[in-house]
């Protein structure tokens, strides 16, 4: 191939007007390729994977053709084969193949991949094609065969492997391992690479990234003299256990989980809710509460899509389906659902579902209508705010949560997933994808009756009683006031007192004869009981509501009566006519107008008496005492999480493991934590996430249980690098990418993580838990931990986006960047310079008690600081550096002019006026700035 | 005192030294510049397959739906059949159209989004301006005196009949879709800075409300914060959230604790020379100290002589807010800045330009707001020999209806309009593509809005197709189509 083919512009994808300087540089940059430049691994497989395989693999193959191994191109498909033609012995075979025609075509209509399914081949990838072709097309003769979709590794149960099969060689620390099964998988493979992984890190950095792992905050300087004495691990072990019986773990963890499950406070414009719901928090709350009690993670994921199917009448439980309220959306219930179908798929099965909405899916084995019928789960459902003790105005509080509110709701296929098209002559069952071959089975779940009409509950009728009580007895306190008064007021104002109390017994009557009536109608009620008197209950009810009616039109004649009574009094009372105002404006005709108008209102009040009196109806219903719902539930939800946290269903543990590996180790064992469909390749550590997910289950799905195997295995003690470097030469030649886990990757502290740390160490930090989200403005003023502020589209703290903090919308992994805004944040926030004054501050007078000398103090509060803020002892290099520091600083600032800080309302501590203590203060805003604060090592 | 292009050396080993600050593709774009600018044209990176026309892009945004017929597409049929439906007019084809099958709503809105049938007559005069000819509002003129520079396409059209089309126009994606990286995005992502002490996508004018799309129309979605735009705020106390410490830290004070840092870092480079994070920690370290001086340096516009500051209308109070953006953008492109982003007319609502009512007052006194700035950005660019290394898009999430809404508006319409790009490559004087008579649908050479960001890659030496992240698949109307006849 040493002549330079000329191709036709439009197979480079490019407009054929382009310029000249244009098709030069395409010319340039494309050298065509030479037979023995391309590889069939490194070029045509990938390529085709990439542009071929969804429609001409393993999970479709249009018109009969496979491209996913060298063996099928060969063979070609329905239309014989592809690489050639019969068209005489000599011709090149590249110049005639139909493969290389249909992808270099002009004819839009022929050339593959179709318009929509990917972008046409590049001028170079048809060189290559045409290259390996001319080549005789050749492949590796042991190319294995691809898998079919039921045969991919994360479809098959996991299992644990037998651990004594695996001989770890007894070197060095090797010796006394064995014993954690993280560790006897992972040195398996190390040792087969003939790696020495390192020895495990100094007893403070160890400490420093459990303490964080653990709860989000570092240890105390005691608790890493402590540990730095005694690091046995017993101690250790100790440690563990402690910080995973730390309320503080529920916070930390809570967080990683809320990203995935997608949490985010409300959002909208001014009061208009356009997003998840208020009072969000309350799920929030459940989360951490449910770690924190050790909850099974099947028990939770159950209680996030079905609680009000399993636990109706727990308000605490209910708080967890906050998962599917998180959905809402106010102005499209395809968003919504395609929100809740997407993402309750990605979060605990790692499926993407959502790939299916439009077509089927490109890679996996769903089809669009699984897509449907997965969507067909959720299909009943919606969200309502429940009310709570102490508060009758769901607005102000409450719990929102899911319901079946529509058992009928039909399911159709949108063509091409748009909404305009729905395919009404079929309606989708729900079913979960066939994939898994799991039996998905749906029983219609009977409700309660407290849980179908809310009201029955007990607190609602004794504080809407009380309420109607409390009203009465002001009523009559009024009452008496007024009778008690010394100048006597108007009869027509005692009559309207006295009215007062009629219409506030009327209304406790009318609510207590409706309350009987709906309890009759609505809980569960002996069979035997008469329809008379269900009908008696009724009409005792619409007739005490009647009462209630005609009492407060009393009221309002009464008043009516009154206002016309003033109104009249002050016509009498204007002085006369001014002869030079006009006869729109004089006094008195205003008054007459107001006259006038009181009578109107008079009659009107009349008339509305005389309508409330008239008889009503046989058929004549009352107002009930509260909302009534479905009495059942399909069971749909309850149906899916049986299906998802059974045990035989492959995905669900790996799932989770695979993040709570990811936390603690930095890299997830599956790369890609939300999709472990065929694109996700056997990750290398299969063994070991199998043998953790069968783990998980085996143990009540406790998380607990994983984290503390997982922290405690040398794995996770490893040191991140070693003194002298030479000793990772090997490790670093042969596995550059600490895939074999020789050490442990340094990793930065999530966003909450540096805002709660720097509160933490300068002992500001609030620790209360729980309660409403707070307002995002306040995140410099207020100290509680960051998880408990606004967490919403547009509503977040920007010191926590700078630093990656989740996107609401959807995170499954965060990012961990590093950019000169993230150094701004930490040097110039007002958060940083208080602490840092704060501490320094609590240092200085801590010291003084203790040092001998200046010189000594100065050394001591170095030390200190790097405790504090590092985790870890200063160098004497570090000390040489920052003693000279804290001399020349203290002296610049002594020869400044310093000025007390102007900006006392806004809570913000002071600049001292002391260089010395000055300086210290900006030695330990430095600290907070060093790599080693924001890292783990 | 910045340095506007590092030599090639510096930035290499500044980039290399950054190791994760900037993609792949990024990198290569820098070596690539470096490599042109030494005259040594290499073409190996699939990325750069084009030679750069521009360096810079300034975007400017008009919130809320501009006229196309009021602004650079005149239509005098309006004029003709005014008071007609269009059923009583020779084009009540238009109404049956294929091309309303490209409208997407997100939700119903029962007040606005709808076809308008009583034609409205044009609110204002066109002429001719300068050697090209050029059709121009007159509520425009001083920008009608750069007439020979501006290549309108007018025949552009997007599917979201609601705002959420402000989104749109710069993801490429309809607001049903979610939220995907924007145009300055991209551009950032594929190209870099060309400056170490300023952010490479800078954002000016108050942003997009929650409800259209809000900060997703310069952010930068799954690409990842870093090459999200970056927010100056010419009329709060500090132009960039912390960019400078609060007032009671002395400089002095200040740049004690960050020559300590400098030197407690060394001494961790040298215990953990293969940490890259540190070593990327350092550098950001270094760039954001100067960005606190080298931004409120670039916001600071007291060395502008009197005559440039009545070019763009500083002084006037009509003109003062968008002149100092426009003059601010100036020095941001002339210090390297890649991407400037420039809203005009958010209101927290759906956008001043949404003249559903008294589209003759708002529309001449918007006009008004922008003319003089945009034509003194233009001007200067000009003759400060800018204008060809700078491209400036103006533009707008949709056009306006040809017929009346509330006797005196006109309505959405995503079905055509018009935006302009000058400089930076583009021909001048022209105007690329129409729509029908009644200026209703994009007839000739019809442009969604990705081939306007197509173009502006294509011009920076990017081929969009190569924009692309692993695990993230580009839909192919994401990439657009670069619109070559308008390219000099």
């Amino acid at each position: 191939m040493s002549q330079p083919r000329v191709y036709p512009r439009s197979i480079m994808g490019v407009h054929v007007a382009s310029a000249v300087s244009l098709c030069l540089s395409i010319i340039l940059s494309c050298p065509q390729a030479a037979a023995e430049d391309v590889n069939y691994e490194q070029n045509i497989q990938p390529l085709l994977a990439e542009k071929c395989i969804a429609c001409h693999g393993a999970v479709r193959q249009e018109a009969g053709l496979r491209l996913d191994h060298g063996k099928w191109i060969r063979e070609g498909g329905d239309s014989g084969n592809i690489l050639e033609r019969n068209t005489g012995s000599d011709a090149d075979p590249a110049q005639a193949s139909i493969l290389l025609e249909r992808v270099s075509t002009d004819d839009a209509s022929m050339r593959m991949p179709p318009e929509g399914e990917g972008l046409p081949l590049t001028a170079e990838q048809i060189s290559w094609l045409s290259a390996w072709i001319s080549a005789g097309a050749p492949s590796p003769e042991d190319e294995p065969m691809p898998v079919r979709p039921d045969e991919h590794w994360a479809f098959q149960p996991p299992e644990q492997v037998e651990l004594a099969d695996f001989q770890i060689d007894g070197h060095g620390q090797n010796a006394t391992v064995a014993s954690n099964p993280v560790d006897i998988l992972l040195l398996a493979k190390l040792q087969a690479a003939g790696i020495r992984p390192l020895q495990a890190a100094e007893p403070r950095t160890r400490l420093r990234r459990l303490y964080y792992d653990l709860i989000g905050l570092p240890p105390t300087v005691q608790q890493q003299s402590a540990f730095e004495a005694d690091p046995s691990p017993a101690a250790w072990l100790e440690t563990v256990d402690r910080l995973l019986a730390d309320p503080r773990y529920g916070e930390r963890w809570a967080r990683h989980w809320m990203d995935v499950w997608r949490y985010s406070d409300w959002d909208g414009y001014k009061d208009q809710v356009r997003g998840s719901q208020p009072h969000i928090w309350r799920w929030r709350d459940w989360i951490i509460e449910s770690l924190n009690a050790g909850k099974g993670y099947d028990r939770m994921l159950t209680e996030m899509l079905a609680g009000d199917e399993i636990a109706p009448q727990d308000p605490d439980v209910l708080r967890a389906t906050g998962f599917l309220a998180r959905n809402y959306h106010h102005s499209n219930r395809n968003i919504w659902l395609d929100a809740t179908v997407e993402h309750t798929a990605k979060a605990f099965l790692g499926l993407t579902i959502n790939c299916a909405k439009c077509h089927d899916h490109k890679y996996d084995p769903i089809n669009q209508e699984e897509y449907y019928a997965f969507r067909a789960i959720f299909e009943p459902h919606q969200i309502r705010v429940d009310r709570v003790p102490g508060e009758a105005d769901t607005k102000k509080a409450g719990i929102p949560r899911a319901y079946d509110a529509d058992l009928d709701a039909a399911t159709y296929v949108f063509l091409g997933g748009d909404e305009k098209n729905p395919q009404q002559d079929h309606a989708i069952a729900p079913a979960s994808p066939s994939i898994l071959n799991l039996p998905f089975s749906v029983q219609e779940v009977t409700l309660p009756d407290a849980a179908a009409f809310p009201a029955l509950r007990d607190f609602v009728q004794r504080e809407e009683i009380h309420a109607a009580e409390q009203k009465l007895a002001q009523a009559r306190s009024n009452a008496l006031t007024m009778q008690g008064k010394e100048s006597q007021p108007a009869q027509l104002e005692l009559e309207i007192a006295e009215q007062q109390i009629c219409v506030a017994e009327a209304e406790l009557v009318s609510l207590r004869t409706r309350w009987s009536a709906d309890k009759l109608l609505h809980a569960k009620r002996a069979p035997s009981t008469p329809q008379a008197s269900l009908d008696a209950a009724k009409a005792a009810a619409v007739a005490a509501e009647q009462n209630e009616r005609i009492q407060q039109a009393v009221l309002a004649v009464l008043q009516k009566q009154n206002a016309l009574t003033t109104a009249e009094a002050a016509l009498a009372s204007v002085p006369s006519a001014d002869p030079q105002a006009t006869a729109e404006s004089t006094p008195s005709e205003t008054q007459r107008k107001a006259v006038e108008q009181a009578g109107k209102d008079l009659e009107q009040a009349l008339a509305k008496l005389t309508e409330a009196r008239k008889p009503l109806s046989e058929d004549a219903s009352y107002r009930p005492v509260g909302e009534a719902f479905p009495k059942r539930s399909s069971g749909r939800r309850l149906a899916l999480a049986r299906w998802i946290t059974d045990a035989r269903n492959p995905l669900t543990a790996r799932v989770a493991v695979n993040y709570i590996w990811m936390h603690h180790f930095g890299e997830p064992l599956v790369a890609n934590v939300f999709d472990f469909g065929l694109r996700s390749a056997e990750p290398v550590h299969r063994e070991l996430l199998d043998w953790l997910a069968v783990e998980l289950m085996r143990h009540d799905w406790n998380l607990k249980h994983i984290h503390r195997l997982l922290v405690t295995s040398q794995a996770y003690q490893r040191a991140s690098s070693s003194q002298p470097a030479e000793q990772m030469a090997t490790a670093k030649q042969v596995d550059p990418d600490n895939r074999l886990l020789w050490r442990m990757p340094v990793r930065r502290l999530d966003a909450e993580v540096i805002r709660d740390s720097i509160l933490f160490v300068a002992d500001s930090l609030d620790s209360r838990l729980g309660g409403p989200e707070i307002d995002f403005h306040e995140g410099e003023k207020n100290y509680r931990r960051s998880i408990y502020f606004q967490h919403a589209y547009e509503k977040q703290m920007p010191m926590l986006v700078i630093f990656d903090a989740a996107a609401p919308n959807e995170c499954y992994r965060r990012s961990q960047s590093i950019v000169p805004q993230q150094a701004l944040a930490l040097s110039n926030s007002q958060l940083a310079l208080d602490q840092s004054r704060i501490l320094a501050s609590r240092m200085v007078s801590d010291l003084q008690a203790v040092a001998d000398s200046p010189l000594e103090e100065s050394r001591r509060f170095i030390q200190t600081a790097f405790e504090i803020l590092l985790n870890r002892k200063c160098s004497p290099e570090e000390q040489q550096l920052c003693l000279r520091f804290l001399e020349q600083q203290a002296a610049m600032l002594g020869s400044a002019t310093l000025s007390p800080s102007q900006d006392q309302e806004n809570q913000h501590t002071a600049a001292a006026e002391d260089p010395n203590l000055r300086a210290r203060a900006n030695l330990v805003h430095t600290l907070m700035n060093h790599n080693d604060f924001v890292s783990l090592r | 005192m910045y340095n506007p292009i590092p030599s090639s050396l510096q930035r290499r080993a500044f980039l290399s030294e950054l190791g994760m600050g900037f993609g792949s593709i990024a990198l290569a774009a820098m070596l690539q510049n470096d490599a042109q600018g030494q005259g040594n044209p290499s073409l190996e990176d699939a990325a750069l397959n084009f030679a750069p026309k521009a360096k810079s892009v300034i975007w400017l945004f008009m919130i809320g739906g501009a006229s196309h017929m009021e602004t650079f597409d005149p239509k005098p049929a309006l004029n003709r059949f005014a008071g007609k439906t269009i059923e009583e007019t020779p084009l009540a084809n238009v109404l049956q159209s294929p091309f309303l099958e490209n409208e997407r709503v997100v939700a119903f809105d029962p007040n606005n989004g709808f076809i308008r049938k009583e034609i409205f007559p044009l609110q204002v005069g066109f002429r001719p301006r300068g050697e090209s000819g050029l059709e121009i509002s007159d509520w425009l003129p001083h920008l009608g005196d750069c007439a020979d520079d501006l290549c309108v396409v007018r025949s552009m059209w997007t599917e979201d009949s609601n705002h959420g089309a402000q989104l749109q126009f710069h993801t490429g994606r309809h607001r049903v879709d979610g939220f995907f990286p924007t145009i300055g995005a991209w551009a950032n992502y594929g190209l870099g800075s060309l400056n170490n002490e300023l952010p490479s996508f800078v954002v000016m004018g108050q942003p997009v409300a929650d409800c259209c799309g809000g900060r997703e129309c310069h952010r930068a979605n799954y690409l990842g914060p870093k090459f999200d735009g970056i927010p100056l705020d010419l009329e709060g106390e500090t132009p960039l959230a912390y960019a400078k410490p609060p007032t009671d830290v002395l400089p002095a004070e200040q740049a004690g604790e960050f020559e300590l840092l400098r030197q407690l870092s060394s001494v961790a480079a040298r215990q953990y020379p293969d940490d890259e994070q540190l070593r990327a920690r350092i550098q950001a370290y270094e760039l954001a100290y100067r960005m606190q001086t080298a931004v409120p340096e670039v916001v600071d516009l007291q060395d502008e002589s009197a005559t440039t500051r009545q070019l763009y209308g500083v002084d006037d109070k009509e003109t003062s807010r968008f002149g100092r953006q426009m003059l601010t953008a100036r020095r941001l492109v002339e210090r390297g800045v890649r991407f400037v982003q420039v809203y005009h007319g958010s209101n927290g609502g759906a956008g001043q330009w949404d003249s559903h009512k008294g589209l003759k007052a708002g529309h001449s006194k918007l006009c008004r707001q922008i003319d003089r700035p945009v034509a003194g950005l233009l001007k200067d660019l000009k003759q400060r020999g800018l204008l060809d290394e700078t491209l400036v898009v103006w533009a707008t999430e949709f056009g306006r209806t040809p017929g009346s809404q509330h006797s005196d508006g006109r309505d959405h319409h995503p079905f055509g309009f018009s935006i302009w790009m000058a400089g930076g490559g583009v021909r001048g004087g022209i105007a690329h593509g129409a729509t029908d008579e009644l200026g209703f649908h994009a007839v000739e050479n019809r442009h969604y809005v990705t081939d306007v960001h197509a173009t502006v890659l294509h011009l920076l030496g990017l081929n969009p197709r190569t924009l692309s992240l692993p695990g993230r698949k580009r839909l192919d109307k994401e990439f657009g189509h670069v619109i070559h006849p308008i390219i000099a």
